[in-house]
C-alpha cells in the first residue's frame, strides 16, 4: 500500500476490518475470519520484543490467567486449553509469566533469540517454598 | 433484550472470540487493552464503539491499520461520548422507522476515553450524555495522567504524583490537588448504573459490565489502568500494580445504582498499606524522602476515610 | 409510515427559519442533534415541535453545546442515516473543530447556518463572519437570499451531500433576522413530492451494518494525510460542481424554480457589477434596475455556491465588465475581503481588464441601504470611465466616523 495514490483510497480514510461480510463476529474464531489487510491482526509487532515468553505445556493447568491478562491478545486458548503464544502479536511485556500460578511456571521469559526446544529441555524444576 | 453471555469461570470466559486485535501500538504491558478486552468479551452482542483521542485511540487506528473488529469511531479528544450517543440516536430512529439492515440484533453502544478525555476536556460532553440517559456505556481508562501527550497532570492525578506539569523538584512534591471524585459526580446524574472496576478483578468487572449492558440507559464505568510508562514500573508488573491499587483500597471497587444505592463489591482479605502501592511506582518516589513522609501518612488517612465513607453509604442504603 | 402528513397551501407565509424547519420535516431527517442559538434556534425548535405533533419520525437530541451538537451529528451520520442541525455565529465557532472532522470523514450532514456576527463585541444580528470562518472547513456552502431559497436549498443540500459520489457535508446559509425572521411568501412542495426529491437515505460505510464493521476517524500522519486531504479537495473541485448543477436542474424540473452556482442579474451587457451574498443581492438587484434607468449599465452577481467556489463561472461572467465591486460582510482582519480575493484570483491570469474594488459593509447587522448602493455604482462607473480605480481598493461603507479606506 505504500505507493498508493490519492485516488486509490476509500473516502474519509475509512477502514474495513474484514473482506466481505461476517455474520457473527463474536461467534467466529480468528482463524475463521476473513481479515482485510487493514486489520492489525495481519500486522506484526514481533520486532518490539527483547525477550519472549516460552510456553511449557507440561506444567500448564489451563487456568487462563495468561489469556485474560495478556494485553496483546497473544495467548491462544481454544476449547478452554492454552495452546500457545501468538508470536506476531506478543510484545514481550512478561505479564503472562508474572500471572502464571504454576510451580515451576509454565511460561518463562527468555532472550528473543533463545531456542525453544533447548530452553524447554532445561526448564527449571519446582521451587521449594521457604519454610 | 438479548441473552446475557454465560461466564461462570475463567475457562469458560477464555472461549470468547476477541473483537480487539493485537499488533496495535499500545506500550507493552498497557492495561488499557486488558480492560478493553474484558469489556468487549463480556457480551456476544454486536458492538458499536467510540474512543476519544488518547492512547487507546492513537494506538488502535493508525492508518492503514485498525485493531477493531466492530464498528468504531473517533472524532476528537472530548466527544467520544456524544459520538456514541449520536449513533445510538440513529439506531433508535432507524428502528422506529423499520430501516435497520439487521433488525434482530441487540447492539451495545460503548465509548472509551482516558481520564484526560473524561475528567477534564470531555467532562461536559459525558455529563450531557449521562443526563440525557442514552442507552450507552462510557468507560474511563483511568491512568491518572495525560499519558498520550507525555505525562501531564489531569484532574484525576492524585496528590504527590510527579507529572510533567506538576513535577516533583527541590521545593515541590508534585501534584497538590486531590483526585476528582468522578464516580460521585456521575452518580449524581441519577444514572441507572455507575461502577468502578479494575482489570485484575476480572470477574467483578465482567459482572458489572454485563449488568451495565443489561441496563437500559446510561452507564458510567471508571476502570483503573496502571500505566507502565507514566507510573514508572516494569511492564511485567501491570497486574501487580492493579492488585496493589484494589487491595490497598486506593481504588475501591463498588457500584452505585440509580444514583444512590451504593454496594461495595470487593473487600480485600488482607488490606495492603497504601505505602506499598506508592513504593511500587516511580511517580511517587520522592514521597519517600524524609520531608514528604507526612504525605504518605495523609494518603493512608485519606484512603481510610474514603473507605469508611463508602461503607457508611452502603450501610445506610440510601 | 406512522407519522402524519401535513397539508400545506401552495404558498405559505414563512420566515427563513420556519422554511428550513419545514424542509427538515419534509426530508424526514432521522436525527437532529442541536443546541439553540439566536437567530437559528427556531429551525431546531420547529423540528422538535413537528416531532411532538407526529409530523416527523426521528430522534431529536438536545445536547449541551454546539460542539456536542455536531459531535452527535457526526456519530449519527456515521451510524448511517439522514442528519441535520442548525447554528449561528459563536455556535459555529464552538463547532469549528468538528466541522473539519465531519468533512474529513466524508459524512453527509446538512447544517443550516443563520448568519450572525462573531463576538466581540457581542452581537446577535446578521453578517457573514461565521460563514467566512467555515470557508476552508471542507463543507459545501450554499447561500440563500430569502426564505424561499432557504427552503429550496435544504432539499438540494441533502441531495448533493448524500450522493455516494459526493459524501461531503453541506451548509445552507441565510442572513440572520433579515431572512430568518422575515416572513415572506414561500412556494411549497407537498410532502410526497418533497420527500421524493431527496429520496430515501442510502447508507454507505454505515456503523450499524453489523456484517461490515468499519473504522471511522483514523489517524494519518505525514505518510498518508496528504493523499486523503488531496482526495477531499479533488472531489470538491471535480465532482461536486456537476452534482450541484444536476440537482439544480432536477429541482427546476420539479418546481420551476431555477438555481445557478452564480446568480446573474442584468449582466448581459453590464459595464459595472456588484458581487455579493445574502439579502444584499436582492437590494442590489433593485438598485441595479434603477441605475439602468439613469443610463448606467449595472448588474449583480450573487454567489449561490460559496464552496466549491465557482471560480471559472465568476471569471466568465465578469470578464467583459469594466468595474466590479466585491462586497464582503465580514471584518477582514488585516487583509482584503474574502470575495475580493476570490474574484481577483478568478480574473488574474486572464485577458480581462476588469477593475476591482472591495467594500466592507453591514457588520453586525448594519443595513446596506439603497443609497449606499447608488453611491457604490456611481463610484464604479467613475472607475470605468477613468479606466482605473479612483479610490483605495478597500473601503468601508455605512460606518460612522472618518472615512476608512485601505490598500
Amino acid at each position: 500500500m505504500a505507493n498508493t495514490g490519492w485516488d486509490e483510497f476509500e473516502i474519509g480514510a475509512m477502514l474495513r476490518t474484514f473482506d466481505g461480510a461476517i455474520e457473527d463476529i463474536a461467534g467466529t474464531r480468528q482463524e475463521d475470519r476473513n481479515y482485510s489487510p487493514n486489520s492489525s491482526f495481519t500486522a506484526s509487532v514481533a520486532d518490539w520484543r527483547i525477550e519472549k515468553p516460552i510456553f511449557n505445556k507440561d506444567y500448564c493447568i489451563d487456568c487462563q490467567f495468561c489469556w485474560i491478562y495478556c494485553p496483546d491478545v497473544s495467548i491462544i486458548s481454544r476449547d478452554k486449553k492454552m495452546i500457545g503464544v501468538d508470536m506476531d502479536h506478543c510484545k514481550g511485556c512478561g505479564i503472562c509469566v508474572e500471572v502464571c500460578p504454576t510451580n515451576p511456571k509454565s511460561l518463562l521469559m527468555f532472550p528473543e533469540l533463545a531456542d525453544e526446544e533447548t530452553e524447554i529441555a532445561s526448564w527449571p524444576t519446582k521451587e521449594e517454598k521457604e519454610k | 433484550m438479548s441473552e446475557m453471555k454465560k461466564i461462570k469461570n475463567l475457562k469458560e470466559f477464555s472461549t470468547s472470540a476477541d473483537r480487539f486485535e493485537g499488533a496495535n501500538l499500545l506500550c507493552p504491558g498497557c492495561a488499557h487493552s486488558i480492560i478493553v478486552r474484558e469489556v468487549l468479551n463480556a457480551t456476544n452482542d454486536d458492538l458499536v464503539l467510540a474512543a476519544s483521542t488518547g492512547c487507546l485511540e492513537v494506538c488502535t487506528a493508525v492508518y492503514p491499520y485498525t485493531s477493531w473488529d466492530a464498528s468504531w469511531i473517533h472524532i476528537g479528544f472530548e466527544n467520544s461520548s456524544t459520538a456514541i450517543s449520536g449513533a445510538e440516536a440513529m439506531y433508535k430512529a432507524l428502528k422506529t422507522k423499520g430501516r435497520l439492515k439487521q433488525p434482530d440484533r441487540n447492539p451495545k453502544f460503548v465509548a472509551f476515553g482516558g481520564d484526560g478525555a473524561s475528567y477534564d476536556i470531555g467532562f461536559q460532553w459525558i455529563s450531557g450524555c449521562m443526563e440525557r440517559n442514552h442507552d450507552m456505556m462510557y468507560v474511563v481508562l483511568d491512568n491518572e495522567v495525560y499519558a498520550n501527550t507525555g505525562g501531564q497532570r489531569s484532574s484525576s492525578t492524585p496528590i504527590g504524583a510527579s507529572a510533567t506539569t506538576t513535577p516533583a523538584g527541590s521545593i515541590s512534591y508534585g501534584e497538590t490537588r486531590n483526585k476528582k471524585d468522578m464516580m460521585g459526580i456521575m452518580a449524581a446524574h441519577n444514572i441507572p448504573y455507575a461502577a468502578q472496576v479494575a482489570p485484575n478483578k476480572w470477574k467483578d468487572m465482567v459482572k458489572k459490565i454485563q449488568k451495565g449492558f443489561a441496563t437500559e440507559g446510561a452507564v458510567f464505568i471508571n476502570a483503573v489502568s496502571p500505566c507502565t510508562t507514566e507510573w514508572k514500573f516494569d511492564p511485567k508488573d501491570t497486574m501487580m500494580l492493579a492488585d496493589l491499587a484494589t487491595d490497598s483500597l486506593v481504588f475501591p471497587l463498588y457500584e452505585i445504582i440509580d444514583g444512590h444505592e451504593l454496594n461495595i463489591t470487593y473487600r480485600p482479605k488482607n488490606v495492603v498499606p497504601v505505602e506499598e502501592y506508592l513504593a511500587a511506582q516511580g511517580r511517587f518516589k520522592h514521597l519517600f524522602k524524609d520531608e514528604y513522609k507526612y504525605l504518605i501518612k495523609e494518603w493512608q488517612e485519606r484512603v481510610d476515610a474514603n473507605w469508611a465513607y463508602l461503607n457508611r453509604r452502603e450501610e445506610a442504603r440510601v | 409510515m406512522a407519522f402524519d402528513k401535513m397539508e400545506l397551501r401552495d404558498i405559505e407565509v414563512w420566515d427563513g427559519n420556519f422554511a428550513a424547519a419545514q424542509a427538515l420535516r419534509q426530508c424526514q431527517v432521522d436525527v437532529v442533534s442541536a443546541y439553540p442559538i439566536t437567530p437559528s434556534t427556531p429551525i431546531v425548535e420547529g423540528y422538535a415541535k413537528f416531532k411532538a405533533d407526529n409530523y416527523v419520525e426521528g430522534e431529536f437530541v438536545m445536547v449541551e453545546s454546539e460542539h456536542a451538537a455536531m459531535s452527535g451529528c457526526i456519530g449519527a451520520a456515521a451510524a448511517g442515516g439522514r442528519v441535520a442541525t442548525a447554528t449561528s455565529s459563536q455556535g459555529l465557532a464552538l463547532m469549528a473543530e468538528t466541522l473539519y472532522q465531519a468533512s474529513g470523514m466524508r459524512l453527509p450532514i446538512v447544517l443550516n447556518i443563520v448568519n450572525r456576527a462573531l463576538a466581540a463585541p457581542l452581537n446577535v444580528n446578521g453578517d457573514h463572519s461565521d460563514m467566512y470562518m467555515a470557508r476552508d472547513s471542507g463543507w459545501i456552502q450554499f447561500d440563500a437570499y430569502c426564505p424561499q431559497e432557504a427552503y429550496d436549498l435544504n432539499f438540494i443540500a441533502f441531495k448533493v451531500s448524500e450522493d455516494h459520489d459526493v459524501r461531503i457535508p453541506a451548509i445552507v446559509n441565510q442572513d440572520g433576522f433579515m431572512t430568518s425572521h422575515t416572513a415572506q411568501g414561500v412556494k411549497t412542495m407537498d410532502d410526497d413530492t418533497a420527500y421524493g426529491f431527496v429520496g430515501e437515505y442510502k447508507p454507505m460505510n454505515d456503523m450499524l451494518d453489523f456484517e461490515y464493521p468499519v473504522t471511522h476517524g483514523v489517524q494519518t500522519e505525514e505518510d498518508w494525510h496528504f493523499e486523503h486531504k488531496a482526495r477531499q479537495h479533488n472531489d470538491m473541485m471535480t465532482i461536486v460542481p456537476d452534482k450541484i448543477d444536476a440537482a439544480f436542474a432536477e429541482f427546476e424540473k420539479l418546481t420551476g424554480r431555477k438555481y445557478n452556482q452564480i446568480e446573474e442579474y442584468s449582466m448581459e451587457d453590464a459595464d459595472v457589477a456588484v458581487v455579493c451574498m445574502g439579502t444584499s443581492v436582492e437590494t442590489a438587484r433593485e438598485v441595479a434596475l434603477e441605475m439602468r434607468e439613469k443610463g448606467i449599465k449595472a448588474g449583480v452577481v450573487g454567489i449561490r455556491v460559496f464552496r466549491p467556489f465557482p471560480f471559472a463561472k465568476i471569471a466568465e461572467v465578469l470578464k467583459d465588465v469594466k468595474a466590479v465591486a466585491a462586497l464582503d460582510r465580514s471584518a477582514p482582519g488585516g487583509t482584503a475581503g474574502a470575495l475580493f480575493n476570490e474574484i481577483a484570483g478568478a480574473l488574474f491570469n486572464t485577458d480581462s481588464k476588469m477593475l476591482l474594488s472591495g467594500y466592507i459593509y453591514g457588520l453586525g447587522g448594519r443595513d446596506l441601504t439603497k443609497k449606499h448602493l447608488v453611491d457604490l455604482y456611481t463610484e464604479l462607473q467613475a472607475n470605468a470611465d477613468a479606466g482605473k480605480v479612483l479610490t483605495k481598493q478597500q473601503q468601508f461603507i455605512g460606518v460612522r466616523g472618518p472615512k476608512l479606506a485601505y490598500l
